[in-house]
C-alpha cells in the first residue's frame, strides 16, 4: 500500500518516460532523418577530399611549371633561336602570372560588417563578389602590374566568379571574407586612387551604412605567389 | 485505501513539470549535437553544386597536369627542333591568353544600344569570360583580365582608347556556354529601362583582331 508521499517517485519515472517519449517523436519530425544528416556528412566529407585533391593538383602544377622552366633554360643554351624564344617565353609568362614576383604595392583588405537595423534588410553588410572585383579593377586602373586575392595570382585568363559571401577564382575552392587583395605596382597611385571618394562608392557607402571594414596598406616589398591554375586555350587558335 | 481528491493537485503538477523538463532537455541535447554534426551548417544542395564545381576544377587541373608532364618529358628527351617547336606552341598560347595574338574560333556577338556605363562594361566583360570566352573584344578593344575599363569626362575608355555605343561585346570560346551567357545577358539588358535593343548572334568561327601590346613590368620582379 502506496502511502500519498509515495506516489510522488511513480507519477516523477512515468512523466520522465513520458517526457523523453514525446521529445524523440517531436524532434525526430523537427530535425532531419538520421539518413538525411548521414547523407550531409557524406557530401561534406567528398568536399573535404576534393578540396585535398584540388590542393595537390594545383601543388604539382607548380612543380611541373618549374621543371619545365628550368629545362628549357638549359635547353635555350643550344642554339640562339631557342634562347632567343625561351626569353619570350619567360617574359610572357611573368606577364600571364606564370612567376613569383615582388615589388612595391599595396594591400586592400575588405571584410563583413554587421546588420544594420535602421537599414534595409538584405545582405549588404557581407562583402561579396563584386567588390572583390571592384578592388581588383581599381588596382588595376592605378598600375598594378601583378594582382593577388587572398594569395590566388590573378592571370590574363582569370574567372572571378561567386554568389553569396563566396568568391571563387579559376579552379580554386571558394574563398571567404575577409579578402586581402594585394597588388605590386606604383604605390602612390594606387593609393591616390583608393582615396578617392568617388573609388569603390559602394564599398565606402557599406563601410559607413554597416561598418565594412575597407582599408589599405602600403608596403615596400610584397610577394605576389605564382598562378596554380590552368591557363588553358581549347577554342581560340591564330587564323 | 483509496486516494482522495486532495493530493491530484501536487502529482499532477509535479508529473507536468519532469515531463516538461525532460523533454527540453532531451530537445536542446540532440539540436546541438545535430547542429555540431553539420558541420558548415550547409545545406545537401548547396554542398551537391560545389562537388559539381570540384569535380569540373579537378578535371582541368588533372589536364594541365599531364600537358606540363608531357612538355617536360618532351624538354628532357628532344632536340633542339623539338625544344624549338615546343617554345613556340607556349609563346603562342600565352600570346593568345595576353590578348597580343588575333586569334579565330566559334563565337559570339552581343550587340547593345544603350547609354552603357564603366560598370555595365565590366559585367559585361566578367559574363563572358565567366561563360566560358577564351577571348574577348568590346568595342573594338581587346580586353583581358586586367584591361582599365573608366570613365573619362563624358565618355568611356578603354585602356587608355576611347570607347563608345552602340556596343558590341564579341567572344571566342565554348560556344554551349557562350550561347547560355549570352541568353541571359541579352534577356537581362532588355528588362533595362536604358536599352533600346539587346541581341546575339552565334559564329562558327569569329575572328578578334589583337589591339594589345606587352606592357613591360616597371614595379614587378620576377623571383
Amino acid at each position: 500500500m502506496l502511502t500519498r508521499m509515495g506516489w510522488y517517485p511513480v507519477v516523477a519515472l512515468t512523466a520522465l518516460a513520458f517526457g523523453f517519449f514525446f521529445a524523440t517523436q517531436l524532434r525526430s519530425q523537427l530535425i532531419p532523418p538520421s539518413n538525411q544528416v548521414a547523407r550531409n556528412q557524406a557530401l561534406v566529407s567528398t568536399v573535404q577530399r576534393l578540396e585535398r585533391d584540388n590542393a595537390g593538383s594545383r601543388a604539382r602544377i607548380g612543380q611541373l611549371r618549374g621543371e619545365v622552366a628550368d629545362l628549357e633554360k638549359v635547353a635555350a643554351q643550344r642554339s640562339d633561336s631557342s634562347q632567343r624564344l625561351a626569353g619570350e617565353v619567360a617574359d610572357l609568362r611573368a606577364h600571364a602570372g606564370l612567376t613569383r614576383v615582388h615589388g612595391p604595392g599595396e594591400t586592400v583588405l575588405i571584410g563583413n560588417g554587421k546588420p544594420n537595423p535602421s537599414a534595409p534588410a538584405g545582405t549588404a553588410y557581407l562583402v561579396d563578389v563584386q567588390d572583390v572585383q571592384d578592388v581588383v579593377n581599381l588596382l588595376y586602373q592605378g598600375g598594378a602590374e601583378a594582382v593577388s586575392v587572398n594569395g590566388r595570382r590573378i592571370s590574363p585568363g582569370s574567372r572571378i566568379q561567386g554568389s553569396g559571401g563566396a568568391v571563387v577564382i579559376d579552379q580554386d575552392p571558394p574563398l571567404q571574407a575577409p579578402f586581402q587583395v594585394a597588388a605590386v605596382g606604383n604605390r602612390a597611385q594606387m593609393e591616390a586612387l583608393l582615396a578617392e571618394p568617388a573609388s569603390l562608392g559602394d564599398l565606402k557607402r557599406r563601410q559607413r551604412d554597416y561598418n565594412l571594414q575597407v582599408s589599405w596598406q602600403g608596403a615596400g616589398d610584397l610577394s605576389l605567389p605564382a598562378s596554380d591554375a590552368t591557363l588553358a586555350v581549347s577554342y581560340a587558335h591564330v587564323p | 485505501m483509496s486516494l482522495d481528491r486532495r493530493p491530484r493537485a501536487p502529482f499532477v503538477t509535479v508529473g507536468l513539470v519532469v515531463l516538461v523538463v525532460t523533454a527540453l532537455t532531451v530537445i536542446q541535447v540532440r539540436s546541438q549535437a545535430e547542429v555540431a554534426r553539420s558541420l558548415s551548417g550547409q545545406d545537401n544542395a548547396s554542398l551537391a553544386f560545389l562537388i559539381d564545381d570540384l569535380h569540373s576544377s579537378n578535371d582541368q587541373l588533372a589536364q594541365e597536369e599531364q600537358t606540363l608532364a608531357g612538355q617536360r618529358d618532351a624538354l628532357r628527351s628532344g632536340g633542339a627542333s623539338v625544344v624549338d617547336a615546343q617554345l613556340s606552341a607556349e609563346a603562342q598560347r600565352l600570346r593568345i591568353i595576353e590578348g597580343l595574338e588575333p586569334v579565330t574560333g566559334p563565337g559570339v556577338t552581343i550587340s547593345v544600344d544603350a547609354p552603357l556605363n564603366e560598370i555595365d562594361l565590366q559585367d559585361a566583360v566578367n559574363n563572358l569570360r565567366n561563360g566560358g570566352a577564351e577571348a574577348i573584344i568590346v568595342a573594338g578593344r581587346r580586353v583581358v583580365t586586367g584591361s582599365v575599363i573608366r570613365r573619362l569626362g563624358d565618355g568611356l575608355e578603354i585602356d587608355g582608347q576611347p570607347a563608345e555605343g552602340p556596343w558590341t561585346f564579341s567572344a571566342v570560346g565554348d560556344p554551349a556556354q557562350l550561347a547560355a551567357a549570352a541568353d541571359l545577358m541579352t534577356r537581362s539588358l532588355r528588362a533595362d529601362p536604358r536599352v533600346r535593343s539587346a541581341g546575339y548572334l552565334l559564329s562558327p568561327a569569329l575572328t578578334l583582331t589583337a589591339t594589345l601590346r606587352l606592357r613591360p613590368f616597371v614595379y614587378a620582379l620576377s623571383q
